[in-house]
Formats: structure tokens, sequence, C-alpha cells
């Protein structure tokens, strides 16, 4: 049994069908296989292009929402809305000096950016965009994103290490093990979804739930509700935003665990410091926020090809860009809420962090875990909505 | 090329490093290191003969204790390690030479 | 072709990392060289169709296991590498000399002996037959966590509760006033 992913989406269109036909024929040997891996190349190309260019954006939405907050104009001078000022940027970081310090450990101060960057795109590989266009729907979908994303923990903690620098030292420390520490609350809280979802696949747990807000995880019993508060609570702690921001608190540790770090070392740190946001973003949207789901079933065959009246492959593209328009919406929603809450939150100290995570966050997650499974149990899994129409309806049939 | 005795090889080669590690170093957490490679290549034999003999899943079960153990180990391990540091500000096993502090 | 070129390069990654730590004169850099061997680990289950292996190597040894080495390193001192200790002994280097890699390479050579008079066999004792296709393990392995082995999976969640607890104790700093 094969995963879903992009190839199985396109091998079901007859073009292609006919094109491997045909190549079959001139080259004399069966071409699927071959065709499934230009065809993954170059979605992957395409998803890891696109998502580096919404990290670029991040930090143009970063600054230009800050300037809103604060009363300012922010870029404003390159390109049209001064939208161009991330390209400026990486072209400064290129040009700028690789410095890499007298007493820094080299190969640890090479590889740890490159960790961080592996780390948080290889989670790219499941993220659900849609029901056709996602690399694979990993039937461990979920478990992979929580083994992929702890690479950015080392590469923090070996950045700050090989610096050599009290500044970066304390970064790192500070980084790695707040990243551990709140890896706790979060997975509980995932692990809720899974119950509830029933799979560690994105496409079961996204399938799950349906269009509309009601029908979504997040409303799903009052436990999810708090779920959901602790899962994003973790995940900004996870991705070192703020008000958790204490790895490169500028007005303690200079900058943190990158202090050290030049030119495009350092872009690699910030870039992949904005992607892990819009994965993060994109994960919860998936989990609790219906993912890629559309209203009234707008996106689906039934809908486009029959009640509509366009042909087969048109309508199969269409639904799948809807789709992926509903699932970026609510993605750069959430990623609005995050610089929203950076740019309005003082930062905590170092032992509020940790009391938070362990004496608060991490029981709560617990009590939400026993407490969803008791509903599931009792109400057999449906939602609240659910039960209030039910009772509703049996009580106007009685009278 | 996937064939069981490949498996086997590169488990044995995991088995062998993580011996030669645990005796070769001095240090307590290189010989941490090694223990890891040898539960790593215990793990991968039991998945091997999981995959290519008997097909049920026992295997996999076993290997998932020997991670969890691994994990354990790995915590209290350190957490002596730290606390002997602590005591004798060294952590070179020729120095743990007392039970008892 | 694509299991094929999976294999070979976590075969490589795995083989060349345990390498790497055997060889290492620096215990971070040991570490890391220790992480591409995790890794690749995880890369061979998922050629062997153990899917929910190789993401729980993944989140227990990169997620945790390395980050607590590598925390326990920081905290001991780091990677130095005298002969000397503070009282001014004479001691073997931490990451060995030349008389304990001669000694590790001889024991690891009867060990090794030993291991292929074993496994010698096995080609021939091992019946040829088709292999399974691959398929997910999940379910599979969450019913056998719940039946068969229910009895090991209580046990085994005691024991992580007693290596917390007992973590916990043992790295406590000291009282001063003792």
């Amino acid at each position: 049994m094969m995963n879903d992913n992009v190839v199985s989406f396109f091998s079901e269109a007859p073009p292609y069908q006919a094109l491997n036909e045909k190549l079959t024929y001139l080259l004399n040997f069966d071409t699927r296989g071959m065709m499934a891996f230009v065809v993954y190349f170059v979605a992957a190309f395409v998803v890891v292009n696109v998502m580096a260019l919404i990290g670029g954006l991040g930090t143009y939405a970063e600054r230009k929402i800050s300037a809103d907050i604060q009363m300012r104009q922010g870029p404003n001078r390159v390109g049209p809305f001064g939208l161009l000022q991330f390209l400026a940027d990486g072209v400064k970081m290129i040009m700028k000096e690789d410095i890499l310090p007298k007493a820094a450990d080299k190969y640890l101060f090479f590889i740890a950016p490159i960790l961080c960057m592996v780390g948080v795109f290889a989670t790219l590989a499941v993220l659900p965009f849609s029901s056709g266009f996602t690399l694979t729907h990993l039937n461990i979908g979920v478990f992979y994103v929580l083994g992929v994303s702890s690479l950015v923990g080392v590469g923090i903690f070996l950045g700050g290490y090989s610096s050599n620098s009290k500044w970066s030292m304390l970064g790192g420390m500070r980084g790695a093990s707040q990243i551990i520490s709140y890896e706790v609350p979060v997975t509980l809280s995932i692990i809720a979804m899974v119950m509830l979802g029933g799979g560690l696949n994105f496409q079961t747990i996204v399938d799950g739930q349906g269009g509309l807000p009601h029908q979504w995880f997040i409303f799903h019993n009052p436990f999810t509700i708090i779920s959901f508060v602790v899962f994003f609570i973790g995940m900004l702690a996870e991705t070192n935003r703020a008000p958790f921001d204490l790895p490169e608190a500028e007005s303690e540790l200079v900058s943190g665990y990158h202090t050290e770090f030049t030119g495009m070392r350092f872009a690699f740190f910030a870039l992949a410091e904005y992607v892990e946001v819009f994965v993060v973003c994109g994960v919860a949207a998936a989990l609790y926020l219906g993912g890629y789901q559309v209203p009234f079933g707008l996106s689906s065959l039934e809908f486009l090809h029959t009640k509509v009246g366009l042909p087969m492959a048109p309508a199969r593209m269409i639904g799948q860009f809807l789709e992926i328009g509903g699932f970026v919406t609510k993605t750069v929603l959430l990623y609005y809420v995050v610089i929203w809450i950076r740019w309005t939150l003082p930062r905590l100290r170092v032992d509020q962090l940790m009391t938070l995570c362990w004496k608060y966050l991490t029981p709560i997650a617990l009590f939400n875990l026993v407490g969803i499974a008791v509903w599931i149990y009792l109400f057999n899994g449906e939602s609240m909505w659910n039960l209030v129409f039910k009772t509703g309806a049996a009580a106007a049939g009685h009278h | 090329m996937i064939t069981l005795s490949s498996y086997l090889a590169i488990s044995f080669a995991l088995f062998v490093c993580g011996i030669a590690v645990m005796i070769a170093r001095k240090n307590i957490i290189a010989i941490l290191l090694g223990i890891e490679l040898i539960l790593n290549s215990a793990a991968l034999n039991f998945a091997a003969y999981t995959r290519f003999v008997n097909h049920n899943l026992d295997g996999h079960i076993m290997s998932l204790f020997i991670i969890v153990i691994a994990a354990a180990e790995a915590a209290v391990g350190l957490a002596i390690v730290i606390r002997f540091f602590q005591i004798r500000e060294s952590i070179h096993i020729d120095d743990a030479t007392q039970l008892l502090q | 072709m694509f299991d094929n070129f999976l294999f070979l390069s976590s075969a490589a990654l795995t083989v060349c990392g345990a390498l790497a730590v055997v060889l290492a004169p620096n215990l971070m850099h040991a570490c890391t060289y220790l992480l591409t061997t995790l890794i690749g680990v995880s890369g061979l289950y998922v050629t062997l169709s153990a899917d929910f292996l190789a993401a729980t190597q993944l989140v227990v040894y990169v997620g945790g296991v390395v980050i607590l080495m590598l925390f326990a390193i920081m905290l001991t001192g780091g990677n130095d590498n005298k002969s000397v200790n503070k009282f001014g002994i004479e001691k073997v280097a931490p990451m060995g000399n030349a008389k304990t890699f001669t000694l590790a390479g001889f024991s690891a050579l009867i060990m090794a002996l030993v291991i292929l008079k074993i496994i010698a066999n096995v080609n021939k004792a091992t019946p040829k037959t088709e292999l399974p296709p691959y398929e997910t393990t999940v379910e599979k392995i969450g019913e056998l966590l719940i039946t068969d082995h229910v009895l090991a999976f209580e046990i085994s969640s005691v024991l992580l509760l007693g290596a917390l607890i007992g973590a916990a104790l043992i790295a406590r700093p000291r009282r001063r006033e003792e």
C-alpha cells in the first residue's frame, strides 16, 4: 500500500498516462519510475523555493507589521510598498564578509546553520498543502514532523557552543533546553488530536474535519480549545518567538546563539526561523483548523465537475488550488497572530519560562489528553455541536 | 543488494565500532556513545530478522523497547556522570574507583 | 532502484559515522558523528519497512539522547584532552592513546571473529523467500503493544518514570551546608 502523494495525484490524469505510454514506447523500458522521479523532483523544487520565498516575505511582513503597530512606515523604498526589501537584504547578506572567529570550532560552526536548515526544510515533505499537491501523505506524518524538527534544537545548541563566546553559549543553552522542554506539552496536545483524527497521517486528521468552523477539531469539545491554546503557546516557544525569544534576547545576550554568525550563515539561521514559524502555523492549521478543507465542499470534484459543469481535468486542478488557498489563508492568519504577539507582549524571564512549561502547560496538556479520551469514549467521538443539535432535535420532536 | 547478510554486516560494523569505542576511550561520556552504538546494532538486527525471516512484528516491538531502554539509560547515565563531576571534578573513568563518595 | 539508493546512502552514513566515532579526537565532534549514525540507522529502518521504528529513532535519539549528551559534555568541561588531571597526576588521555587503541583493536578483532563465526551460516540457513511489500506498521504495532506485549509496555512505562525521577534526584545540585 503506497501513501497518497503528488505522483499518485498526477498519475490518475489521462495526459500523464498517455505521456507515460509514449515514453515507454520511445525509450523501450518502463518509464513509470522515471516519470515519478521527475514529478517528485519538480514538486520538491517548487515547494522548497516557494517556502524560501515565504521565509523572505516573512521578514518583510515582520518589519511591516511591527512598523504598523508602532505607527511607523517600515520598509518602503525597494519595489512597490518595499516588497522587494528581502531581496536587497539577501544581496547584502551575500556581499558581507564571512567571519570565522579565531577560537571557534570550525567544523561545528560550519554544520550548525546547515542542521537548522535541514531540520526545517525536511518537515516540508509532509506539510499538507492540499489533498493532491502534498509531497507525500506519509502515514507517520505527525511523528515524522516531531522527529525531524528536533534537529533544529541540535543546530541551535551547536551554533551557540561552537562560537566560543559567552553570549552565544548562553543563548544556545537556553534555546536547546527551551525546545526540549516545550516539546512535552506540544507533543501531548498533538497526541490528543491524533486520537480524535484516528491516525498519524495528516490526511486522515484533516479529512476528519470539515470546512466550517464548527466541524474543526478546535471546536470539537471544550478540551480541544484548551489543547489549541497549549499547542499555540508551546509552538511559540519552540520556534523561539517572542515572548519566548530568550535564546536571542537582545537586551541580555547581544543576539544569542547567532551573535558570531555573519553573512550567509546568519541568513541560514534567520531563514530557518521564519520558515519554521510558517511550518508550525501550517501544522496548527492542519491539526486544529481544518487544514485544506474548503467550506460547503466548494473544492470537491462533485461540485466543480457535476454541478458547475467544468471538464474533468480543470475541475481537479481548480479544486486543488482552492484547497491550497484555504490552507495558506489559515496559516497566514496564524502567522499574523504570531507576529502580533511578538510586538505586543514583553519577554519572560528564564525561570518564568520553565515554570510555565513544567508547572502549568504540561499538567494542563496531560489533563486535556485524559479529558479528550473520556469524551471520545462517552460520546463516541461526536462533537459538542452534534450533541447540541441532536438533543435540540429530540426535544423538538417530543413536543 | 538488500539482503539479510548486508544488514547483518552493517550491524556487525556498528557493534565492533561500539566495542572499540568502549575500550579505547577513558571519558565516561565517550563510553556512553559506544553503548549507544551497540544498542543500535542490536535493534537493527531485530528489525532485519523481522523483515527477512519471520514476518510478524514482534521484532519491531523488541527494537522499540531497546530504544526506550537506551533513552532511560542515557538519562540516568548522564545524571550519574554529572553528579560524579560535581564530586570529583573529572569524568575520567579511572577516577571512578569508589562506590560511596 | 530507489530502494537500493536509499539503502546504500543510509548504510554509508551509518558505517562512516560509526568509524568516525571511533577515530574522532574531539568528543563534541564524536557526538555529531553519532548523530549521522543514528540518522543512517533510521534510514535503514525505512528500507526494512519499519516506518514507525524509523520515526521513533528520530524522535528519541535526535531530539532526546543526542541533545542530552551534548549538554552533559558541555556541563562537564567540554572536550579537553589533557593527559594530566588537576592534581598533576599523569593519566591516560580521556580520548585514549596509542596503547588503549591497540587494546581496543585487539578486543574488537576477537569480538569480530566470534561474531563472524556465528553469522557465517546465515546465508545458507535462511530460506530465500519473496519479500513482502512495503506497508505501514503503525496499526499492527499499536495492537501488539496493548495485547501480546502489554506487560512489557507497562513495565517500560514504570522504568521510564523511575529513570525520570532518578535522573532528576541524582543530578540535583548538592546542598552547601551539609
